[in-house]
């Protein structure tokens, strides 16, 4: 089956497969931003897994508890599921090209990596905060 | 104004592998591991949040045999990814296209990538 021409006004409509010009730009600056940030988000996660690995719920309270960890660790990690979406995005832009499906995978892609994001950063606000 | 369809491209299965597209295309697949991956991270929190039960119950899952070898496979994926985005990072400033540059480029990655988890998991978890 051939593919419908692809007119100029497909290409600007961010919600075709085709993209927006300006938005990928963004996403390729903001994905390079984000992986910066996540150097940082790894030396935390592996310090924070190595302080914890095993350890009782009071120990992590004690840690991640500790505004100057979890309040950063919070921030650094919702900035991790933005750099997973645009990831992901791309991905469905690669393999997901019928408009529908295509529309549907980066919906549910949005919608992961919020609710990854939010109950992550919730969690650790709620120990930071309440114990 | 319109244009012809957008010509496709053939799929994996007819090249012949090199390094590069190889850890190219291990970067993506190790990028989509950690995107699931987040939910084991996220889990551990929640139940943190939650109270000691739920906490006792996913650190009993995570530190059973196969609990280990998924972390271990996401440590190595995180390392992985990490070492690949430095690359990138190269690469965005000009360096590192050269033939035998970039083909040492990514067996750097590859090497520290197995080398940092097996150091990772033998200071902090064999060891410790």
């Amino acid at each position: 089956m051939r593919e419908p021409v692809v007119t100029r006004e497909m290409i600007a409509d961010p919600k075709t497969k085709y993209g927006d010009a300006r938005a990928s730009t963004r996403h390729f600056f903001l994905q390079r931003l984000s992986g910066a940030s996540n150097i940082l988000f790894t030396a935390f996660l592996i310090f924070i897994v190595v302080r914890l690995a095993g350890a009782g719920r009071a120990d992590v309270v004690g840690l991640i508890g500790n505004p100057f960890v979890g309040i950063p660790f919070a921030i650094l990690f919702a900035i991790v599921c933005f750099h997973m979406s645009i990831g992901m995005n791309e991905v469905i832009e690669d393999y997901v090209g019928e408009a529908r499906s295509n529309r549907l995978a980066v919906s549910l892609n949005a919608f992961f990596a919020l609710a990854v994001g939010v109950v992550g950063a919730v969690s650790i606000l709620k120990i930071v905060f309440w114990g | 104004m319109s244009a012809r369809p957008r010509p496709t491209s053939p799929h994996l299965s007819i090249y012949r592998f090199t390094i590069t597209m190889t850890m190219s295309i291990v970067h993506r697949a190790t990028g989509i591991a950690l995107y699931c991956g987040t939910v084991l991270l996220v889990a551990w929190l929640a139940a943190a949040a939650w109270g000691g039960e739920p906490f006792a119950v996913v650190n009993a899952i995570y530190s059973s045999w196969f609990g280990l070898l998924v972390l271990f496979g996401y440590t190595w994926a995180l390392f992985h990814h990490l070492l690949g985005g430095l690359r990138h990072f190269v690469w965005d400033f000009g360096y590192g296209f050269e033939p035998g540059q970039r083909e040492g480029l990514a067996w750097a990655n590859v090497i520290a990538s197995v080398a940092l988890t097996l150091i990772a998991w033998t200071l902090f978890v064999w060891v410790a």
